[in-house]
């Protein structure tokens, strides 16, 4: 399988001498293609802090993360909104759509940020809300929808880049139960009909569930790091 | 296209506060233009006012006749002169002139006055002499059958004189060509009032006042009416390019002194609104500033999901200059009305203004490109430089901070 993505000694700490608390400590892996990873650990064990890394959303005190044996630890500015661009999807616990935008021009408005021409936009568009069940749904902004169709615009909208992987930061914790499943059966699909690589952040038993990988996290630390069968 | 819906709808968002920022600039942009259009409309009347009455808005004279008249500084090449002026399109009216100081005699009574020797057919056409004729008739060329010319005399002299409409005036000056000066005249025409330019003027024709200075057929001054009062400092220069052995001066160098006290009250008065548009756009700062703000966590998915610093900053610019745009729009569409009646019916003053004898009864403005887009690009502008510092925040906002802000 090949590497999306590996992270070699990443450290992260935050306060000053005092205060000082490292997020993480070491953590090396490396994400192969078309995984379906889950980050777990107690509050606290650095899961968000390691997709912020992963992300591009923050830098390492020290470390590397390579894409494509790129350093993208050592990327600023505009060459890392260009790297989230291109080559992470994010998708956040309460979803973050844009509240102006509708469903479709959500979606639409990354591809615009690549430079998509118009009309492959709106083809682009309509096939990711086709993908994410939300057909009929285009037109309405996010305060017209429930979290759970929400959270399926924000995966339509991680998906629309094209990205190298997706990064979920507790994707379903505001979700109840019921569309949480729903949310994850659309991920997973994708996952397998398109070899999308996702790494979530999870606390999640449904998620751990249907992961391929499991990396425990404690403390900064990488505890257990597991593979399993889908 | 997406880009400008966003900031559309961003501006919707808060409809209230936008409103009432949109208020302020709108309100901002009528105060500028009517005001732009009053400074406009006085200074233009005030313009056309000594222009008209004897200015003219050219003037050409031999050397620096202008700020060291001598009898002697003619123009003596008329001809060519004058077919060069019927040659410009620009140029719709001209008139000689001639000039000279000389004691006035009545009676027992003496007066210092100034001759101004015009070209009774063309003068009407460049200056307001004829509808100055306060008592009397306007003159005509030719003397009467005694032999003597008219004279119209400014209302200065026929005070200190006391003169009527067909008394005799003797006039002493030197000629050009040294030797004295003297002979009668009769009154036509009492013109202007006791406030007016020509007061202790004495206007004879220009054959006689030539004839009486011993001019022959030399003038000092050539006074020339432009189609486009705007142009005559081009057309000047156009002029002084084709008659480089004279001096060509447009107005404002005739009338320096005016020239530059307008300027400085026209820059007194952008100074002020200048400030008026400063307190207005605090408070328009305050409002994006607010907005911003508000919305720290979704600039910061937006820096997430790959939009550069500049693109953000593009964001807030546009939002900005959306809301300037169609507040002035509004004010544009309001003022119109307002500057028109302004321009066309004016306020009407407690008491009219005398200018040279002729009254003033309104304050009116100007109806100009100028008017309405000097303001507008002041909005915009302020609009600009607002936007940056918001932007700029916004652009900087940190994902990692933003996501966590509520």
């Amino acid at each position: 399988m090949t590497s999306v993505i590996e992270t070699k000694n990443l450290c992260r700490f935050f306060g000053n001498d005092e205060t000082r608390v490292n997020a993480l400590q070491d953590v090396s892996i490396s994400i192969e293609e078309g995984e379906f990873t889950a980050i777990i650990g107690p509050s606290g064990s650095g899961k968000t802090t390691l997709l912020h890394l992963i992300g591009g959303l923050d830098n390492p005190d020290s470390g590397i993360i390579e894409l494509s044996d790129v350093n993208i630890a050592d990327m600023t500015g505009t060459e890392l909104s260009d790297f989230r661009r291109d080559h992470i999807g994010f998708i956040f616990q309460s979803y973050n759509l844009i509240p102006v935008l509708s469903a479709a021009e959500n979606i639409e408005y990354i591809m615009l940020l690549q430079g998509v021409p118009a009309r492959t936009r709106a083809e682009q568009v309509r096939e990711m809300l086709h993908m994410v069940g939300l057909d009929d749904l285009g037109d309405r902004r996010p305060a017209q929808l429930s979290g759970g169709q929400q959270q399926r615009v924000a995966v339509a909208r991680a998906m629309a880049s094209k990205p190298d992987i997706i990064l979920a930061d507790e994707p379903t914790a505001n979700l109840d139960s019921k569309t949480g499943i729903s949310l994850l059966e659309v991920m997973r699909e994708l996952n397998q009909t398109k070899n999308m690589t996702f790494i979530f952040s999870t606390h999640d038993e449904k998620i751990m569930d249907r992961a391929t990988r499991l990396i425990h996290l404690h403390d900064g630390e990488i505890e257990l790091d597991e593979r399993k069968q889908a | 296209m997406l880009i400008l819906k966003i900031a559309f709808r961003n501006i919707l968002r808060q409809k209230r506060r936008s409103l009432l920022t949109g208020l302020s600039m709108t309100g901002g942009y009528i105060l500028c233009a009517w005001s732009f259009s009053l400074v406009e409309g006085s200074y233009g009347n005030i313009i056309d006012m000594f222009t008209l009455d004897h200015t003219g808005h050219i003037q050409i004279h031999k050397d620096n006749y202008l700020r060291k008249p001598k009898i002697y500084k003619t123009i003596n090449n008329r001809k060519a002169l004058e077919t060069i002026l019927a040659s410009n399109e620009q140029v719709s009216n001209f008139s000689p002139r001639v000039f000279s100081p000389a004691l006035a005699y009545a009676g027992k009574k003496t007066s210092p006055v100034r001759v101004i020797g015009v070209d009774v057919e063309q003068e009407p056409t460049t200056s307001r002499l004829a509808q100055k004729v306060k008592t009397g008739e306007y003159f005509d060329a030719n003397p009467d059958s005694d032999g003597y010319f008219k004279a119209m005399i400014g209302q200065g002299v026929a005070d200190t004189l006391q003169l009527d409409i067909g008394d005799e005036i003797v006039l002493i000056s030197q000629g050009a060509d040294g030797s004295i000066a003297n002979d009668i005249f009769i009154i036509g025409a009492v013109v202007g009032n006791r406030t007016s330019y020509d007061r202790l003027g004495v206007y004879l024709p220009l054959g006689a006042a030539q004839m009486f200075l011993s001019l022959g057929s030399d003038v000092h001054e050539y006074a020339i009416i432009v189609e486009n009062k705007d142009d005559n400092e081009a057309v000047a220069a156009i002029l002084q390019d084709e008659m480089p052995e004279l001096v060509v001066s447009p107005w404002q160098k005739v009338e320096e002194t005016f020239y530059r006290t307008m300027q400085a009250d026209k820059q007194g008065n952008e100074f002020t609104l200048g400030i008026v548009i400063f307190i207005v756009f605090v408070g328009v700062l305050n409002t994006v500033l607010m907005s911003v703000l508000e919305r720290t966590r979704e600039f910061g998915v937006l820096r997430a999901i790959g939009s550069r610093p500049l693109e953000i900053i593009k964001m807030i610019f546009l939002e900005t200059m959306l809301l300037a745009g169609i507040s002035v729009g509004i004010g544009v569409v309001l003022s119109i009305p307002l500057i028109t009646w302004f321009t066309y019916v004016g306020l009407l003053l407690p008491e009219p203004i005398d200018m040279s004898g002729i009254e003033f009864q309104y304050m009116k403005g100007e109806f100009s490109w100028y008017v309405f887009t000097t303001p507008m690009w002041l909005i915009f502008m302020f609009s600009a430089v607002v936007s940056i510092p918001p932007g700029l925040r916004a652009a900087h906002i940190l994902p990692r901070d933003a996501l966590g802000s509520h």
